[in-house]
């Protein structure tokens, strides 16, 4: 695993700690620049980090904190408080 | 490619723990804390005393910071498992001082580490002014791009 791809796992770690002590902003700054990080490198954000964050606003999503989770037929879907919703499938 | 003194100043720098060892501000010398944001020209580093913390901004020009690395570094936050995780490390200060010495030498003498022994933690010292990038390329290594 190259340098990049460990800042990005370092910078997750980090943006769940900042969002569990209430610091949204932080959080936020270390999402994006994980993001940026992936992009300059040609890199797939991992896929824990896809779903834990918000596609808009780029804040740590904490599952009944700051974010919605509803199963709907075969999808999941996560709104954040900004509004944003993802949707992924699941199987049963 | 772990987190190794030689890799350190392209590595993540936001959750290390920091120390000023020298700055053209003297207020600002022994200045302790982790990281918490980077830019530019400046680190962020929050500083706990008495349970208060504080953030304050050094500019990465005219100072050297002091980096300490463990191998749990990036778990940043108090984990219980530091214990068994430091009994793990203990062979590797001694490792990363031999390499540290190579690297002392290709990297113009900026990066030097001295590899205090003891629990596994790595002190390695970077002249401010080898950080002075945009924080996202750092990392990046010139003319490797696919597209050029």
């Amino acid at each position: 695993m190259d340098i990049a791809a460990e800042r990005i796992e370092r910078l997750h770690e980090l943006a769940r700690a900042a969002a569990a002590n209430r610091n949204d902003d932080r959080a936020r700054y270390y999402v994006r620049l994980a993001r940026r990080v992936a992009e300059r490198n040609r890199l797939t954000l991992p896929r824990e980090f896809r779903r834990f964050t918000c596609d808009r606003c780029d804040a740590y999503l904490r599952p009944g904190v700051n974010a919605r989770v509803r199963l709907q037929n075969g999808h999941v879907v996560i709104t954040c408080d900004c509004g944003d919703h993802a949707r992924y499938p699941y199987e049963d | 490619m772990a987190l190794t003194p030689e890799t350190l100043p392209r590595h993540e720098l936001n959750g290390l723990p920091v120390r000023v060892v020298e700055s053209d501000d003297a207020s600002r010398v022994g200045l302790e804390g982790r990281v918490v944001i980077e830019t530019t020209n400046t680190l962020s580093i929050e500083v706990r005393d008495n349970g208060e913390s504080q953030v304050l901004m050094v500019p990465k020009s005219g100072s050297t910071f002091e980096f300490a690395i463990t191998d749990e570094a990036a778990g940043d936050e108090k984990s219980s498992g530091t214990a068994s995780k430091l009994a793990d490390t203990q062979p590797d200060p001694s490792e990363e001082s031999d390499e540290s010495d190579g690297a002392g030498g290709d990297a113009a003498g900026c990066a030097r580490a001295s590899g205090h022994a003891g629990e596994g933690v790595a002190y390695v010292t970077v002249d401010g002014s080898r950080l002075l990038s945009r924080p996202a390329r750092r990392t990046e290594t010139n003319g490797d791009s696919p597209w050029q």
